[in-house]
Formats: C-alpha cells, structure tokens, sequence
C-alpha cells in the first residue's frame, strides 16, 4: 500500500477521527483528540487493512506552547507506517496509556511522564526510570528547563 | 522435612554484572534457583542525549548519535543523516550511497561478530570471543582507514559521507570478506553441533512471535521467532532495493536460533557488501550543504534495519537550524522490556544465555 493509498483509505475510513496533518511532503502524520485516542488505535490496530500492530516509537515534544505525544505506528504485515499526534496543553497534560492496544507503550509511557510531565492515564507504574530515583527538579525535557551546570554552546 | 522453612528471595544482578553488556540492574525474585519476577532497572547510562541534540545544530548532532548506539555506530550515522535530508529534501549522490550501504553491512557483521564472541563468553566459552574478535578486527582497521576512527565513526555525514575510501580498501576489503567467510566455518564448527552449547541454548528463553509483536520487537529476535520482517525489504531506504539478498529466518525463537540466524545475517551481509564494491560508481561523495542548513518546518520518523533491531529518529524541525525535537528508539529498548516475560520460570544461569541472545546494549536503552 502505497502513501496515497494509506490517505485514502484513511480519509474514507476513519473521517471522523483523524485529521491529516500539513507536514510537507513526509509521511502521513494525523492528528487525533486526546478522548478519542485508545478507541482509534484499537481499530487501526484491528482493521484487517492496515493492521497497526508495530508500535515503534512514542515521542514527546515541547513546542513551548503546546505539548505534544507523537506515535509512530508500523505494519508487520502490510509494509505501512503513519503517525498519530495529540495535542495536549502545556501545563497539566493528560493522556490515556494505549498498554492495552500495544503492550510495548509501557516504557514509552513512563518516559513521556518522567521527562515532560505529562501524566498517563491507567498506566499503573508511573515510577522514576531514566531519572535518579530521588530526582526532585522538574522534567528535564521541557524548553523551559537548564541543568544548574548547563553551558549553551556558541552560536555559530 | 514437612516444617523446612522455605521463602523467595530477591538477589540484584548488575548494575555491575559482567553478562548484562553495560549497566543494567535486573532485580530478581527466586525461589530456590528459579526465577519468578524480573524487574530490569535502567538509567546509568542516561546521557541526556536527546536534549543535547537540541542544542547543536544538524551537523554537530551526528557525533551525538555515534554515542547512542555504539556498537553499529555508523547506522546511527546514517539515521540521522537520513532524516536530516528527508527533512530539508538532500538529494545523495550515488557513490555516497553505495558507500554508505557498505559501511552499514560492514559495521553489522562487526556487531554480529561481537554478538558471537560475547554470547559465548557469557555462556563460559572463551575461545569464540578471542575469535570473533579478531575476525572484527579486520574491519574494523577498514574503518580505520577511512574515517580515522574505530568506533566512533563520524563517518556518514547530511548529503553523503566525510571521505572518500583510500585505494587500497577495495582490496583489503575483499580480503577481508574472503577470510570471514573462511573462519565462519570455524565458528559453526566450534559451537553449532557442541553438546554444551546445544544444553545452554536449545529451547531456553523461546519468545512466541505474538508477545514479540506486542511488545515491538524487531529484527534478528523477532525473525528467530519466524516473522519474517526487515526494514530493509519491507520499508527499503538507502540503495537496498538493488541489491540481491535473503532474509534468514528460523522457526523456534530460542536462544539457539538466534545464535543461529546471526550467522546468517553475516553471510548476507557480505554477499550485499560484494555486490557493493562491484558496482561501486565514481562521482562525489557529499551534495553540498551548509553546515548550518535550517530544514523547513516539519517533522520525520525514519528508520533503519539496525543488528538489534528497528533503530529510529524522530525529528521535528521548527524552520530553524537546530532541531525542535530529536527522539531515538533503539531495538534494545523493546528487548529488554520483553526480558521479563520470557525470563521467567527460569534458572538463574538461563537468564546470562537469554540476556545475552537477545543482543541488547545499555547506551542505547538509556540513551
């Protein structure tokens, strides 16, 4: 299945639930409401089209604004991939934990939690993992935040 | 004996440990000499590197990945120059990609080969490490030759590679080909067929395909298992589509058919390398492109089909010339999160082959 394929069957499947995404002229990256998120991973992981059972990777991003979660989903079988995004506000960032639809996010969750703050939902283990067990200063990735010994290169 | 008190205990293995390949804790419950609960604990090597990233620019990021994964330094390279050009859309010229494309196997029958040394030494074997690395060696002064480095490479550069190969490369490489092919008769030799090995590993630590694909795993683990999925084939990048190889496979998914199936992958991955050098074209080896190029706004997950798996980069680009957001995801990762499930029910001593069949390497977990 090629890219435009993947837009197509998506824009005639699931409409209501994904938006695309203007990013260029990457791969597809869609965005998805926060409340609807668990439901629409368990039918793109069900359909028997696509069939999303490669959960890759889940990212966090800061834009300084906004936060942001994004997954990156892959096809053992049918040699696709496509991103889901949600948009999250910057303070106070919740998320449901899709373990249930990809076992894999475990890790990825309590990595989203400890580095930007972004509380999952249902996750059942939000404990310290990169981070030092008594680490007290906040989420390390957030734009906001400098290590006390932190030294900004030059600007070239 | 009806009033033998008898009650689990929990023991760390690592952080120290020598069989867990860097600094990983693995905090075990036992009963007697059987394992029922691991709990993997990470984070010692947690370097910060994604927040580093974003403080470089495009360019200063890819010493940056050398760390990350340092054993096949060179696909982490490539990853990320990759990206970066899918990115600000860099056309490659053709010499750099076939230069890439052998640098990639050459570095992942290095690790195979460090895979084949270690495994046997975590097992209690010294003679294949001794062997194994010697072997490695050979590329590696390959490597040297290039780029001056050994393991750090720095090699595979935004818009093509840092330098051209030396004259005297080619040949030292298909010698280099020739011997390992050579010694890989050794090395199944010595351990193939040996009744110890066959004990330690035959039927240990089986993963079924389905828990491989619920918890992400990919690459050797996975196709050990029977999934025949490779980034490679199914999502190709590079030059990957022009040349001709197989995708191993094997069907029990126990330490044995790991074991096994990486000695496939070299074969494989010395026939892509010859295939390389034959049709190796000339021209130029970088495009040109500022040091401090700002891609358009944007964003990317690229991938490639690394010795441990999917490697992967997010980047997301806000237009200007240092990444918003640079997000790696290593194999290992996902192997190490499914250690717990097939480790268990276990022996302690089962737990060193499993761990070390499952290749993972620490920086690149802790990033």
């Amino acid at each position: 299945m090629t890219f435009d394929e993947l837009k197509e069957y998506l824009a005639a499947n699931f409409a209501d639930d994904l938006t695309l995404l203007d990013t260029g002229r990457h791969e597809p990256v869609y965005e998805v409401k926060a409340e609807k998120l668990v439901t629409v991973c368990r039918r793109l992981r069900e359909d028997e089209t696509l069939k999303f059972d490669f959960f890759c990777n889940l990212g966090g991003v800061d834009t300084g604004e906004r936060m942001e979660a994004v997954y990156s989903l892959a096809s053992y079988s049918k040699k696709i991939r496509v991103d889901l995004k949600v948009i999250l506000p910057h303070e106070k960032a919740e998320i449901d934990s899709v373990q249930e639809v990809w076992p894999a996010a475990n890790w990825y969750e309590r990595e989203l939690w400890e580095l930007y703050g972004v509380h999952v939902k249902n996750h059942g283990n939000l404990t310290r993992f990169l981070l030092p067990d008594d680490w007290d200063q906040g989420f390390p990735m957030r734009k906001d935040w400098d290590a006390p010994d932190f030294i900004r290169m030059p600007e070239l | 004996m009806a009033d033998l008190r008898t009650e689990e205990f929990t023991v760390n293995m690592g952080p120290h440990h020598p069989s867990t390949h860097g600094v990983c804790r693995l905090v075990l419950t036992l009963n007697g000499e059987k394992i029922i609960k691991i709990e993997p604990v990470i984070g010692y090597l947690h370097r910060a590197l994604e927040k580093i990233c974003e403080n470089r620019t495009y360019a200063q990021c890819i010493p940056i990945m050398d760390r990350f994964e340092y054993v096949t330094a060179m696909s982490c390279n490539y990853l990320f120059s990759n990206a970066a050009e899918k990115l600000a859309g860099i056309e490659v010229p053709e010499r750099a990609e076939y230069l890439r494309v052998i640098m990639l196997e050459l570095n992942r029958i290095a690790s195979h080969l460090i895979f084949y040394g270690v495994t046997a030494m975590d097992i209690g074997a010294l003679t294949p490490f001794l062997y194994g690395l010697r072997e490695r060696e050979l590329i590696i002064d390959l490597f040297e030759m290039t780029c001056g480095q050994r393991l750090t490479y720095n090699y595979i550069r935004v818009g093509g590679v840092s330098r051209d190969i030396p004259a005297e490369f080619e040949p030292k490489c298909r010698e280099a080909i020739k011997i390992i092919r050579e010694k890989l008769i050794d090395y199944e030799g010595l351990l193939n067929e040996n009744p110890i090995w066959l004990v330690r590993n035959k039927g240990i630590g089986v993963l079924p395909p389905e828990l491989g694909i619920a918890y992400g795993v990919s690459g050797p683990v996975l196709r050990a298992s029977g999934v025949k999925y490779d980034i490679r084939k199914d999502d190709p990048y590079s030059i990957y589509d022009r040349f001709d190889f197989q995708i191993p496979t094997r069907e029990n998914g126990d330490c044995y058919d790991r074991y096994l199936l990486r000695l496939d992958e070299i074969k494989q991955s010395l026939n892509i390398v010859e295939q390389a050098l034959d049709a190796l074209p000339e021209g130029d080896i970088k495009a040109k492109v500022s040091p401090n190029f700002k891609p358009p706004a944007g964003e990317v997950y690229s991938r490639v089909e690394n010795s441990r798996g999917e490697l992967g980069v997010y980047i997301q680009s806000d237009g200007g010339k240092k990444p918003l957001r640079v997000k790696m995801r290593g194999g290992s990762y996902n192997q190490l999160q499914v250690l717990p499930h097939i480790g268990t029910n276990c022996l302690v001593a089962d737990l060193v082959a499993i761990f070390a069949s499952l290749d993972v390497i620490l920086p690149e977990v802790d990033r």
